[in-house]
C-alpha cells in the first residue's frame, strides 16, 4: 500500500508546485494516472520511488517511510522492491539484451547475480517475447522491443511496486496493447501494485481505478 | 565490484575507436620514455663497445668523429684519406700489426669494406657459408646483408655509382659473393666485404681491358711506341673480375700512393699503443685517435640532447594527460542520461562512481600493457632496430 500525506514540493526555479493532502494506493491496486501535462504526473512517480523528496509531508510504501531513508537506504530500497518502466525505455546502447535486463544486479543491487538470476532473466526475456534476441543491442530494436526489454529489467527482481511513466508513449497501437498488458498481468499474478501514468484513454478500462491529477495535485486547483 | 568492471569494459568495448585512441594515446606516453631511454642506452652500449674493441685508428687530419663513425660504423660520410704509405711506415714502427680500410662506396645501400684478411680475425668473424676473400672481384657479406638482399654465395652484387649523374666517375664493378659471415650482432653484419685492391678497381684505380698486343684489338690502338699504347675510347673495359679476365687487371701507379680512409693499428702491447700515440700526437697531416673516447664525447652530446627529448616528451605526456582528462569529462557529459538511468533504477553511488573509474582503470591497465610489450619489443629486436635506424646510417 502506498500513502501519501501532506506531501508539498517544488523545483527549485520553477513555478512547479505539488500538492498533496491524502492519496492512498490500495496493495496489488492497478492505477491509471492521468492529467495534462505539467500536472505532476511524473513528480509523483519519483517522489513516490524516492528519486525526489519532498519538502514536507510523507511518502510511505507498506511500513516504509521513503522520505526518512538515508540516499543510500533509498536507492537500495528502489533497486529492489520497486520496478521503474519509462516512457523513453532508457536501455543502455552497449548491452544487450540480456545484459539490459540484468542491469540493476550489476549497479547496487544486494543480490549476487547467480546463475538463478541468469535463467530468471532469460524466462523474462522469454515472457516478453524477446528470447531469440537476448544478443542484440538496443540499436538493432524495434520501439515496442526495447520497452518489452525495459519491462523485462523491471520484472528482474520481482518487485510488489511497479511504476509506469507512460510507458507507451513511443509505441504504435500493436505494442502499446502487448506492454501494458504484460504490466498487468506480472501485476495480477505477483499481487503487485501498478501504478501508471498514461495519456492514452482506451486503455483505461483495464486499470481497477483512474486517478485524475488535475483534481489531486491541489497546488493546480489553488 | 564485479559487476561493475563488466559494465565498464563493455562500455569500453563498444566504443572501440574512442577507447584504442585512448590506449594508444596513453600507452605511447609511457612507453616513449623508457622506450627512448632503453634505445639510447643499446645504442650507447653498442657504440662504446665497438669502441672499446678499436683501441686506435689512424686516418689523416679532420674530424675525429667521422673518422671513428666511418671506420667502426661504416657511416656513408668518409674521412679524408690517407696514402698506402702510411700502413707501411706503421709497420715498420715494429709496435703495431696495421690493417687497412678503404670504405667509400656502397652497394644496395651497404658499406663496401676494403680491407685485409687480418680484419675478420681482428673482429672475431667467422665465414658461415662458402670461403674467405682469395682473388681479385671477391666479395663476402655480412649476415644482415645477405638476408635482407636475399643474397647467397655463388651470387653476385653489383657497386652503385657515387652520384647517379656522374659519367666521368666510378663504373659499377660485378663482384662474386664467395662467402657469407656469421651473425655477428655489430655493425659487420650490415657490410660488404672485399679485398683492398678490388675496392681500388671500383675506385678505378685499377682496371682490365682487352689485351691491346693481340690482333683482334688492331682497331682501337691509335699509338703505339717502347712506353706506352694508346688506345681509342672503343676499348673494351671489364665491369667483372673473372676467371678469364682476372689477369688482365692491373695498376697503374704507385701502389704507396693509393688511397685509403683509415688504418686500424693492433698495438703488441699497450706500451707500444703509447708510443705510437706520441709518435702522431704532432703529426701535421695525420690523427691518431682512440675511437673510446671520441665516442663517449659524442654520446655526452647525445645525452645532453636526450635531456631535451625527455623533457619535450614529459609537456607531451602531460598535454596528453589533459586531453585524456577532457575526454572523460566530455564523455560524462554525453553519458548523463546513462548515469541518471541508473539513478533513478537505484544504483548505488558507489556503483556509479566506480562504473568511471573502472573504465579509467581499464584504459591505464590496456596502455600500460602495450607500452609494457613495446618495451618488451624493444628489447627482442632492439638490435635489428638499432641495425636499420641507426647504425646503418
Amino acid at each position: 500500500m502506498i500513502r501519501i500525506d501532506n506531501l508539498r514540493f517544488s523545483y527549485p526555479d520553477s513555478m512547479f508546485r505539488l500538492e498533496i493532502e491524502e492519496l492512498v494506493i490500495g496493495a496489488a491496486e492497478r492505477v491509471a494516472v492521468i492529467g495534462p501535462s505539467g500536472s505532476g504526473k511524473t513528480t509523483l512517480l519519483n517522489l513516490i520511488a524516492g528519486v525526489d523528496i519532498a519538502e514536507h509531508g510523507s511518502v510511505t510504501i507498506d511500513d516504509t517511510q521513503i522520505s526518512q531513508l538515508t540516499d543510500s537506504a533509498r536507492r537500495e530500497y528502489r533497486i529492489e522492491q520497486i520496478g521503474l518502466v519509462f516512457q523513453t525505455f532508457e536501455l543502455l546502447d552497449y548491452l544487450t539484451v540480456l545484459d539490459n535486463i540484468l542491469l540493476p544486479l550489476r549497479i547496487g543491487a544486494n543480490k549476487q547475480l547467480t546463475p538463478e538470476y541468469q535463467a530468471r532473466a532469460k524466462d523474462l526475456a522469454g515472457f516478453v517475447g524477446m528470447q531469440d534476441k537476448l544478443d542484440r543491442h538496443p540499436a538493432q530494436l524495434s520501439q515496442g522491443e526495447r520497452q518489452r526489454v525495459a519491462v523485462s529489467r523491471a520484472l528482474l527482481l520481482e518487485p510488489k511496486l511497479l511504476l509506469a511513466d507512460e510507458p507507451t508513449g513511443n509505441l504504435d497501437p500493436g505494442n502499446k496493447h502487448i506492454v501494458l498488458e504484460l504490466l498487468q498481468s506480472y501485476a495480477t499474478e505477483h499481487s503487485a501494485t501498478l501504478v501508471t501514468v498514461t495519456h492514452d484513454q482506451s486503455f483505461l478500462s483495464s486499470f481497477d481505478r483512474v486517478l485524475d491529477f488535475a483534481s489531486v495535485n491541489q497546488a493546480n486547483s489553488a | 565490484m564485479r559487476g561493475v568492471f563488466y559494465l565498464a569494459w563493455r562500455y569500453l568495448t563498444w566504443h572501440r575507436f574512442k577507447t584504442s585512441v585512448l590506449v594508444g594515446a596513453i600507452s605511447l606516453v609511457l612507453f616513449l620514455p623508457s622506450g627512448l631511454q632503453l634505445l639510447i642506452n643499446r645504442t650507447a652500449e653498442d657504440m662504446t663497445a665497438r669502441a672499446i674493441a678499436t683501441p686506435l685508428l689512424l686516418g689523416s687530419r679532420g674530424s675525429p668523429v667521422e673518422l671513428a663513425l666511418n671506420s667502426l660504423y661504416f657511416s656513408e660520410d668518409y674521412p679524408s684519406q690517407l696514402d698506402y704509405l702510411e700502413l707501411d711506415r706503421l709497420n715498420e714502427t715494429g709496435l703495431v700489426d696495421a690493417i687497412p680500410l678503404y670504405i667509400r662506396y656502397r652497394a644496395r645501400g651497404h658499406a663496401i669494406v676494403g680491407t685485409s684478411l687480418d680484419y675478420f680475425t681482428f673482429r672475431g668473424l667467422e665465414i658461415a657459408d662458402g670461403r674467405p676473400l682469395v682473388e681479385l672481384g671477391e666479395a663476402v657479406l655480412g649476415g644482415a646483408v645477405a638476408q635482407e638482399l636475399g643474397l647467397s654465395v655463388g651470387d653476385s652484387v653489383i657497386s652503385s655509382p657515387e652520384t647517379l649523374f656522374d659519367l666521368a666517375g666510378v663504373y659499377p664493378l660485378k663482384m662474386t659473393i664467395v662467402g657469407v659471415l656469421a651473425t655477428s650482432h655489430s655493425n659487420d653484419d650490415q657490410a660488404i666485404f672485399v679485398d683492398l685492391k678490388t675496392a681500388w678497381i671500383i675506385n678505378g684505380l685499377g682496371h682490365g681491358h682487352q689485351d691491346l698486343n693481340k690482333t683482334a684489338a688492331a682497331n682501337v690502338v691509335l699509338t703505339t711506341s717502347d712506353e706506352q699504347v694508346v688506345a681509342n675510347a672503343s676499348l673494351v673495359n671489364y665491369n667483372e673480375i673473372t676467371s678469364d679476365n682476372r689477369d688482365s687487371f692491373h695498376f697503374h701507379g704507385d701502389l704507396s700512393d693509393y688511397p685509403l680512409t683509415a688504418v686500424l693499428p693492433i698495438a703488441v702491447d699497450r706500451k707500444s699503443a703509447t708510443l705510437l700515440q706520441g709518435r702522431y700526437l704532432d703529426h701535421p697531416t695525420l690523427q691518431l685517435i682512440e675511437p673510446v673516447k671520441v665516442m663517449d664525447e659524442l654520446l655526452a652530446t647525445v645525452f645532453a640532447v636526450q635531456r631535451y627529448v625527455l623533457f619535450a616528451i614529459a609537456m607531451v605526456a602531460a598535454a596528453t594527460a589533459a586531453v585524456v582528462v577532457l575526454v572523460f569529462m566530455l564523455s560524462l557529459r554525453l553519458r548523463r542520461g546513462e548515469l541518471l538511468t541508473m539513478t533513478r533504477l537505484g544504483g548505488a553511488r558507489w556503483a556509479i562512481t566506480s562504473l568511471i573509474a573502472a573504465e579509467i582503470i581499464i584504459v591505464l591497465i590496456m596502455a600500460a600493457t602495450v607500452a609494457a610489450l613495446l618495451n618488451l619489443a624493444l628489447v627482442l629486436w632492439g638490435d635489428t632496430l638499432l641495425n636499420s635506424l641507426v647504425l646503418r646510417s
